[in-house]
């Protein structure tokens, strides 16, 4: 099973839509509070909220007849740390326990290196392997218990960043690369310069640089988009390339090439929106007034003219106005009449 | 007819939260005594409907009774969404002021509440779509400054500690404010993250995934001109099925259990289902926290979370920080307390505080006054105002109800 399908089937752990118990604390509310609560609209919840307390012990008891410890203890933690290792287990059972296990795993460097070794593992399955790296950085976002880890945690991954599975390599890569790591930037760097020593294809990596763009990328995405391998990798060098200026000629006549697909031409008005605004409206407007245009490309310019003209660009002539009015009337394309639509109700006459 | 104290047509938004509201007679011609007037919906119901109080604490009605003074004093009382029926369109409900069957005056109002981005109007996604894309404008626009407060830089200000969930209360706020300056009738969508959302991951609206991860967008939505940091366009790869399942994270129910105390709840939903909805994507800017604010979406996700504890502080009735279980104020950390000023919009840098302070002050809004330009960590508990009507914060959820 590829490991792409098998995330489908794996990858979303099922677990039974058990309320988790709460843990009891102090819900009870205090007679005071309770009195403050009867001057206000909220005089019905507080009657309630002296009844609830009962309702959560009862839930938590529930769990212990079980034999299972409350949801969100230590004891919880421990159980799903241990399913989350054992080899035996199915999957979808690992990659839950690796879910509910996450918010504890801070609080036990054990925890935190089984999750690490599950990661850096070639023989586990993909899926795990995955969702190891799915919980390691849903923990990040508790940045403060979670930097006592954060160099082991970019050593890991730094180590496997050449793993064989391409799954894990790019998803690493991508964790990484959003951390501004430089020596995983270097590596896509390279691999874009020496294609024998990409890690990822073409298109990942600069798709993977533009979370930190910098100059060496836009050396890279220019001689890529120059010589394309692929077109995916052209459509990834142009995309980092909008964040450059002096690119503005290439998109002008991208967008004016009617041989370019409409796709790219599409991410074309895009960049020049980015970089040359007075240039997207003008080239707007010679493509809705050629006839011979592509459809998709119309309400792309449409969009531009209708939603991104500033004021002081000024309203648009009457030879356009009426040209797009023509347009409404006769187009058969649904995307261009609701486009043209919207342009009309804007200028209207 | 003043709504939320202003007879300002921009202040005419409510909420399910009580807005203060007066009524005086201002032409007493033919009148010789006081006037006794109704005070209903504009029949036929429209999309928006509100309720009517006389005080804070006497019941809601659908139309209410006044006695309005020949000498032109103001009657005061309150108006609320009826929940369950927010507006759909800017000022879609109508509240009309009665005397026997002749109409004296009719006051047009929104109610303006959060939802299910599943859920929206065709309209009201291209609003909000417009609005976003508005304010990100091809990447120079004030929406720089929102990407800009939420990176590695600042994580230690809203992350891992009590201030989380207030932080973010405030950050969305202030989003929310700048989106309604440029169009009143926008309300923040949120994203129910453990609930398939077939219509939010498409190319109308908040982009559906392409080959590699780049997201695709129509070629009338504005969202395709979007640009942070230089780059055009979102990468956003999820690693669940959005049409048909929802991410991999605790449910709401699970999560409402989580505890009845603010310490162990925050703590445990910043990871999940907070963290573990960020991450539920393989490829994106959604993932951390450094770029997480490149992408639309990251905003809808923390309106499910914000909702998330709205819910949880109305099931344990979490509102008056007094009440030692509705926040952990044990931090030694500045901006985590509940007297301590909150990063950004206080200016503070340096110290353990970032070292630039993006987007000036929290945005003021023609509803509501609180919670200042500069707020605290306790002005965002209290958000509907049920213990102090100037507390309220001017936003709702389609399924929290005020008290």
């Amino acid at each position: 099973m590829s490991s792409k399908r098998a995330r489908k089937s794996g990858g979303k752990a099922r677990t039974k839509s058990r309320a988790a118990p709460a843990r009891t604390s102090n819900a009870k509310a205090s007679t005071g509070y309770v009195a403050a609560l009867a001057a206000t609209p909220y005089v019905k919840q507080a009657n309630e909220l002296e009844r609830k307390p009962t309702k959560q012990s009862g839930r938590k008891g529930a769990a212990s007849r079980k034999g299972k410890p409350a949801y969100g203890t230590a004891a919880a933690y421990r159980q799903c740390a241990a399913t989350a290792r054992d080899t035996s287990k199915r999957p979808a059972q690992r990659i839950s326990a690796l879910r509910d296990m996450t918010p504890g795993m801070l609080d036990d460097a054990r925890q935190f290196a089984s999750v690490l070794d599950i990661l850096k593992n070639p023989n586990e399955p993909t899926v795990v392997r995955l969702a190891a790296l799915r919980s390691l950085e849903a923990a990040s976002f508790a940045v403060n218990r979670f930097d006592a880890y954060r160099n082991d945690y970019v050593q890991a991954l730094r180590s496997i960043t050449n793993d064989k599975d391409e799954e894990v390599r790019t998803r690493v890569l991508g964790a990484l690369a959003r951390m501004s790591d430089r020596p995983a930037q270097e590596l896509l760097l390279t691999g874009l310069k020496e294609p024998a020593k990409a890690l990822v294809p073409p298109e990942k990596a600069l798709q993977l640089l533009s979370y930190d763009v910098h100059a060496d990328a836009y050396a890279a995405a220019r001689d890529i988009a120059a010589k394309p391998p692929t077109k995916a990798a052209r459509r990834a060098a142009l995309r980092l390339l909008a964040a450059d200026a002096t690119s503005a000629p290439v998109f002008t006549k991208i967008l004016k090439d009617k041989s370019e697909t409409a796709a790219i031409r599409q991410l074309s008005a895009t960049a020049l929106h980015a970089i040359a605004p007075d240039q997207l409206q003008e080239q707007a407007r010679q493509i809705l007034l050629d006839a011979k245009e592509d459809d998709q490309v119309k309400a792309v310019s449409l969009t531009a003219l209708t939603d991104l003209r500033r004021a002081d660009q000024g309203d648009v002539d009457d030879r356009l106005y009426q040209h797009v009015n023509r347009m409404h009337g006769r187009s058969d394309s649904a995307l261009v009449k609701r486009s043209a639509k919207r342009f009309l109700k804007k200028y209207k006459r | 007819m003043l709504v939320n104290n202003s007879a300002s047509p921009n202040a005419r938004y409510v909420t399910w939260a009580q807005s203060p509201c007066s009524v005086r007679l201002t032409n007493t011609s033919g009148a010789t005594g006081p006037v006794q007037v109704t005070l209903r919906n504009k029949p036929p119901a429209s999309k928006g409907r509100v309720v009517f109080q006389q005080t804070r604490t006497s019941a809601r009605v659908a139309s209410l009774n006044l006695t309005l003074p020949l000498n032109g004093a103001s009657v005061t009382f309150f108006v609320s969404g009826a929940f369950g029926h927010a507006s759909t369109a800017d000022k879609d409900c109508i509240i009309q002021v009665m005397r026997g069957t002749q109409v004296l005056l009719e006051v047009p109002v929104m109610v303006r509440i959060r939802k299910n981005a599943n859920k929206l109007t065709v309209a009201e996604r291209n609003r909000f779509i417009a609005a976003f894309a508005t304010l990100n404008n091809r990447g120079t626009g004030r929406f720089t400054d929102f990407r800009d407060m939420h990176t590695d830089a600042s994580r230690s200000q809203g992350h891992d500690r009590p201030g989380f969930l207030p932080w973010h209360r405030a950050y969305l706020l202030d989003l929310e404010r700048e989106l309604q300056a440029i169009d009143p009738s926008v309300a923040l969508p949120y994203w129910r993250f453990d609930r398939p959302a077939p219509k939010v991951f498409t190319r109308d609206f908040l982009g559906a995934a392409g080959p590699g991860g780049e997201v695709q967008f129509s070629a009338n939505n504005q969202f395709q001109f979007w640009v942070t940091d230089g780059i055009p366009g979102i990468v956003r790869e999820p690693g669940f099925d959005t049409a048909t399942e929802g991410a991999n994270v605790l449910s709401e129910a699970q999560t409402l259990a989580l505890s009845s105390s603010y310490g162990p709840f925050r703590s445990s939903m910043e990871i999940n289902p907070h963290g573990w909805a960020h991450t539920s994507f393989d490829d994106g800017a959604i993932i951390s926290i450094n770029t997480a604010a490149r992408d639309p979406l990251f905003f809808l996700l923390h309106a499910n979370v914000d909702r998330l504890w709205a819910k949880w502080q109305r099931q344990f009735i979490r509102f008056l920080t007094t009440q030692p279980d509705t926040y952990d104020n044990s931090s030694t950390r500045a901006g985590h307390r509940l007297a301590d000023t909150m990063w950004p919009w206080n200016g503070i840098t340096g110290g353990t505080r970032p070292p630039t302070a993006p987007g000036g002050t929290l945005a003021g809004s023609n509803t509501v006054s609180a919670p200042g330009p500069q707020p605290f960590v306790r002005d965002m508990f209290d958000y509907q105002g049920g213990f102090s009507a100037t507390a309220r914060l001017g936003f709702d959820y389609d399924d929290v109800r005020f008290a």
